[in-house]
């Protein structure tokens, strides 16, 4: 388990530097002179002045240099400043990397338990209305998208029945800022649900479905143990590895939603603040996020992975 | 024992006629059970009927998607617009099936252009093996880690928005799905007699990839290509909603919604985001329907 | 015969599978009966239905089989010596209390393939333990004894240690006999085994089925044997019955089936076996053609289209059973004729 975990580890530093790579030369091909944010419009006029700004940043260095300074300045946590507002994108990583944080954790683990649950009843009883309600929910959460689940939330719960707050995180003077807090989270953390719920719904449905086809289950039910058993100590735990190998190879999805997401609640997240650099073309800004959001796919795949493994005996045996 | 009995008499010795009976008896058999696929069926139908509605019905509207009128602006659902007039006073309803049109251009021609080199990539991993397949499996685990949204975007950050770049972006971040399932395919059909035969016979190895191998596997291709459509309407209409998709001149069912993300416009212009929102829906879960039904129809495994 | 010495008595039972909106018959009016403490092997070609006849009893089958009998009884011997009678086929829920309480613990199952018969993710020991500590309530330490004890009776090496084992640790043939040890655990009256040599080489086929014959004699259990052998079969049955897509074709105490075999493909099955020391020139019998596919049968006999003896009277309406001597039944037109002309 242990051999597993590290070589688990290791896959990640070269899938990062890959990442981190494929990041940089993309904003190089851009073209975008970072030189002509900086200078003052005077300086502009100078070519010379210019130069040597270039020249003091490194600029006219060989790429591959650039690139192993700037990897080496990210490894240090030193990110640089955002082109258009000269904000330090540290600081813009702290403000916003923990609301995507809790709002992706929550809504991973809300439709993980929901979704696996939905579709073990579903297989269990099929035909049964919950059987239904997975298979519609299955069926709309990938075809609605999940800008337009948001906007139909905002729409009934926000503004028509005004329960829940519209965007942000936080109330300037609520009363009881925890509970302030979750108001907050609610409607966002649903509409990321329902998108990865869909995706689970299905994929554990079948699972179950052909799990419970199996030999091992015909001989579980022949050894006269309770149907309820079969289900839960045969059944479900077998399906449950493939489910979450799904999961695994789903986080990006995750990660996709809270993009969308972020920007129709106002979620002050990562996701939203790279829309607007996207928008803005404040390439600096784009590239730190990217990069902290490929390194948090990664890490939560890496932990999802390492549960999974546990799951199978074979594995766990080589503790 | 007893069961290998009379076995010879199974196999062999079966006349092309009966094959060809017993491949048009399948067929039927398949067809017969697509139709019984109630939702297959309707989804084509609704595929069908609204692409349909796109392309001719625009050309018998007074109004067209692009024509100003501040006068008539934000006016709700009624007789003259059925579905109502966004701010500038254009015609939603022409608006909402120009922009069906756009939508169903770039998902179309994304999913072509992305099979086509998922399926170069496939090919060439799945024909040749060693070390060009692993490369190219590595990458294909690289992009798929990567949230598909923010892959988009940084694509979008380095060369811009509007149509003509958002169909390269898909097609360069969409390859990845088509590539293994052809590589997985290659793999299965590379040992088979008659691709040992055309190498054999010294064919040219690009000959036999696309000749020979190719046409065998193109039902799985086919299929998967319309399976990825609606991944790419609904990835534009996402990132046209965002504001960082098509440009704002082209109207698609996303960028038609994002006239409406204010807060106030959620339910006093409701009909600005909920008509295009609910024909997108629609159109996506034909499709998927289709493409459902397709799979059954072509590849019953 | 004697109700005190039948344990299963089975009458008229059918089974039929929906796929696609259609019904397959695949068991048609099946009716046998296990004797106490004797073998019943039923052989037939695969995908005759023999695995689907003992599955229906034991209602294990999924939710797209339909299952239909006049009687499906199994009769418990109480301590007392009181015969208590079980209608399975009256039972409303198939995995409910009432099968519940029979599987395991009265009837057991061996099943075909070892290889995917055993949960891969649980150790082998808790798998046999878990009907036990079901149907017994005993302690944990106390399953563990008998599940030793049963490992050891089975041949199973360093049994302790095995039983903290995983599947994936065991070859086929160990794995067999852990199923095998999961029929047994509980002391059932009653074991089905299901073709449970085929997926092994012949020398644990020897070892599986002289456990199984040691187990018959020292507890006098009830065995019910699906096969192709006929070799197994000579060696382990008292009783025969030989299907045939779906139907009992002929019936009988081994001996008359070996010795006199009156159906056709009774005849060719007994043919196509190899006896040892046979001699080099003397060829194997094959049977013409290939079994139908249940989906497509006609009127009549389903063995006309391979039958040399097969006339016009063979194509149409229902093939009477004949009984030629005492409990030896045959499905065939000829045997009446027979009797007609003898």
């Amino acid at each position: 388990m242990l051999k597993y975990t590290i070589k688990k580890l290791l896959m990640m530093i070269p899938m990062l530097l890959i990442i981190s790579a494929l990041i940089f030369f993309g904003m190089q091909a851009t073209g975008i002179d970072p030189v002509n944010y900086l200078a003052s419009p005077d300086m502009a006029a100078n070519p010379e002045l210019m130069e040597q700004l270039r020249e003091s940043m490194g600029l006219n260095d060989p790429i591959i240099v650039q690139y192993f300074r700037w990897l080496g300045q990210m490894l240090t946590g030193n990110f640089g400043t955002s082109l258009s507002t000269g904000t330090p994108i540290a600081s813009i990583i702290a403000n916003y990397l923990p609301a995507t944080l809790i709002l992706s954790t929550i809504a991973l683990i809300l439709s993980t338990i929901l979704g696996i649950a939905l579709g073990i009843i579903s297989a269990v009883r099929q035909n049964g209305i919950i059987d239904y309600i997975g298979r519609i929910l299955a069926v709309l959460g990938q075809a609605v998208p999940q800008f337009i689940i948001g906007m139909i939330l905002l729409a009934v719960f926000s503004v028509q029945l005004g329960w829940l707050p519209s965007s942000g995180r936080y109330s300037a003077n609520a009363a009881n800022p925890t509970i302030d807090a979750i108001q907050h989270l609610i409607l966002p953390v649903i509409a990321v649900t329902i998108s990865m719920c869909a995706v689970l719904v299905r994929y554990t449905r079948n699972s179950m479905l052909d799990i419970m086809n199996s030999d091992y289950i015909r001989l579980a039910r022949s050894k006269g143990i309770p149907e309820w058993k079969v289900y839960i100590k045969h059944g479900f735990r077998n399906a449950l590895r493939p489910v979450l190998v799904i999961l695994v190879s789903r986080i990006s999805l995750l990660f996709s939603g809270s993009v969308v997401v972020e920007n129709v609640f106002a979620w002050p997240g990562v996701g939203a603040e790279l829309t607007d650099a996207v928008v803005a073309g404040d390439y600096t800004v784009v590239m730190v996020l990217a990069l902290v959001i490929a390194a948090s796919v990664l890490v939560a795949s890496f932990l999802l992975d390492i549960i999974t493994a546990l799951l199978d005996p074979r594995v766990r045996a080589n503790l | 024992m007893a069961n290998n009995m009379g076995m010879a008499a199974g196999g062999a010795g079966i006349s092309k006629e009966a094959r060809q009976t017993r491949s048009r008896e399948m067929m039927r058999r398949r067809i017969r059970k697509f139709m019984n696929n109630k939702l297959s069926v309707i989804g084509t139908v609704f595929t069908v009927l609204i692409v349909l509605c796109c392309f001719v019905l625009p050309m018998f509207s007074q109004y067209t998607y692009n024509e100003v009128d501040i006068a008539a602006g934000a006016v709700p659902p009624c007789a003259d617009h059925i579905f109502g007039t966004d701010r500038l006073g254009r015609d939603l309803f022409v608006r909402c099936m120009v922009g069906g049109r756009y939508s169903i251009y770039i998902g179309v021609i994304s999913a072509l252009t992305s099979t086509v080199l998922g399926v170069a990539l496939g090919a060439i991993a799945g024909y040749f093996g060693g070390k060009i397949d692993s490369l190219i499996i590595r990458l294909t685990e690289i992009f798929q880690s990567f949230p598909q949204m923010v892959l988009v975007m940084i694509m979008v950050a380095v060369i811009g928005r509007g149509m003509g770049n958002l169909l390269i972006i898909f097609t360069v971040t969409g390859w990845m799905q088509t590539a293994r399932l052809v590589r997985n395919e290659f793999l299965a059909v590379k040992g088979e007699t008659f691709v040992k035969a055309s190498e054999a016979f010294g064919m040219p190895k690009w000959k036999i990839m696309v000749k020979e191998i190719i046409p065998n596997i193109l039902t799985p291709i086919i299929v998967s290509a319309t399976a990825v459509i609606p991944g790419y309407i609904l990835s534009e209409a996402s990132l046209s909603f965002l504001g960082v998709g098509v440009s704002d001149s082209t109207p698609t069912w996303g960028s038609i919604m994002n006239s409406a993300t204010s807060l106030g416009a959620i339910t006093n212009y409701w009909w600005m985001w909920l008509i295009p929102a609910a024909l997108l829906t629609l159109f996506v879960l034909s499709v998927n329907f289709f493409g459902d039904g397709l799979r059954d129809l072509l590849d019953p495994r | 015969m004697s109700e005190k010495n039948v344990i299963l008595k089975v009458r008229n039972l059918s089974t039929s599978f929906v796929s696609d909106g259609r019904e397959v018959r695949i068991v048609k009016n099946v009716s046998f009966d296990v004797k106490r403490g004797k073998t019943l092997a039923i052989v037939g070609e695969s995908g005759c239905g023999k695995s689907v006849t003992m599955n229906s009893i034991l209602r294990l089958l999924g939710r797209n089989a339909k299952v239909t009998a006049d009687k499906i009884d199994f009769y418990e011997k109480m301590p007392d010596g009181d015969m208590k009678i079980h209608h399975i086929n009256e039972f409303k829920k198939p995995n409910g209390k009432e099968m519940n309480f029979l599987r395991g613990q009265k009837i057991s199952m061996v099943f075909q393939d070892p290889m995917s018969s055993l949960d891969p993710v649980y150790r082998v020991g808790d798998q046999v333990m878990e009907g036990l500590r079901e149907h017994c309530k005993i302690s944990k330490k106390e399953a563990r004894e008998r599940t030793l004890e049963i490992f050891k009776k089975l041949g199973i090496p360093d049994p302790e240690k095995r039983m903290n084992c995983y599947p994936y640790e065991f070859s086929g043939g160990m794995k067999q006999r852990v199923v095998i040890a999961i029929a047994i655990i509980c002391n059932p009256d009653l074991i089905i085994c299901d073709e449970p040599t085929t997926a092994l080489d012949v020398t644990i086929q020897a070892q599986i089925m002289d456990i199984l014959q040691d187990l018959q004699d020292t507890l006098g259990i009830s065995i019910v044997m699906i096969t192709h052998n006929m070799g197994l079969v000579a060696q382990m049955a008292s009783e025969v019955c030989v299907m045939y897509m779906g139907r009992i074709v002929e019936k009988g105490a081994a001996e008359d089936i070996f010795d006199h075999p009156c159906h056709p493909y009774t005849q060719a099955l007994l043919k196509s076996v190899p006896v040892l020391g046979m001699s080099g020139e003397k060829e194997l019998a094959t049977i013409p053609g290939a079994t139908p596919n249940p989906a497509e049968l006609k009127d009549g006999c389903e063995f006309a289209d391979r039958c040399s003896y097969c006339t016009e009277a063979c194509r149409s309406g229902e093939i009477p059973v004949y009984e030629i001597s005492a409990g030896h039944t045959v499905r065939c037109i000829r045997a009446g004729q027979q009797e007609v002309t003898s």
